[in-house]
């Protein structure tokens, strides 16, 4: 089975997961500080998260970026919906307001 | 490449009562973080904070002239009490993964 990056699989990904991270890299082994920025983040929640490695295939980023409608990476999507970059990532994790989101998100 | 003036005025453009600090991490022109502090913030949620100014960059991002965009945009009051946020994604120095940022004991 192949993956192509099309919407409907992209939206397959955010949907069944409930974290996922597409990043450059890995967490183990980021490709950019912003994609570490942001696996740090996550890494320091008890939730588990998906990340995607946007580097494994050409196709990845422009795919994502118009689907999404958000220029940069990392991209960090929380049930689904799509909260923002490394930057908002920390900001939301600084201010409490990411693990009230995902804690809400779990009990439901 | 571009400049830390040029990255203002620009941004000027889409906030324009804002108070924006561009700072070129590397000196190489396409490296920026950027703080843009604006009442007009208030209740605007973090994503919906950037948009207008990521969707401005969009072509620039797309074509590698601005390579990393890392934004904060704060109210008045979140500016007041948030000091150096400024995060260098490629730099050299091996930092705690959030840069300067970071203001957590280290987990273990």
């Amino acid at each position: 089975m192949s993956f192509n990056w099309t919407p409907d699989e992209l939206q397959e990904i955010v949907t069944n997961n409930p974290i996922v991270l597409f990043m450059k890299g890995t967490p183990e082994q980021p490709r950019c500080g912003f994609s570490n920025r942001a696996a740090t983040v996550l890494g320091q929640l008890e939730e588990k998260w998906a990340s995607i490695d946007v580097l494994s295939d050409p196709r990845a980023i422009p795919s994502i970026c118009a689907w999404s409608d958000f220029p940069t990476m990392p991209q960090i999507f929380i049930n689904g919906e799509l909260i923002g970059g490394s930057d908002i990532a920390l900001e939301m994790y600084e201010s409490g307001e990411l693990q009230k989101m995902i804690s809400e998100s779990s009990s439901e | 490449m571009v400049t830390e003036a040029w990255m203002v005025s620009e941004i000027q453009k889409i906030v324009p009562d804002a108070n924006i600090e561009a700072t070129d991490l590397h000196g190489s022109g396409d490296h920026f973080h950027v703080r843009v502090v604006s009442d007009s913030y208030l209740g605007v949620r973090p994503l919906q904070r950037q948009r207008p100014i990521l969707n401005h960059f969009k072509p620039y991002i797309a074509q590698n002239i601005v390579h990393a965009l890392d934004l904060k945009c704060m109210t008045i009051e979140q500016a007041e009490s948030t000091l150096d946020t400024a995060f260098d994604p490629h730099s050299e120095k091996k930092t705690e993964f959030f840069g300067v940022h970071i203001r957590r004991e280290k987990k273990e």
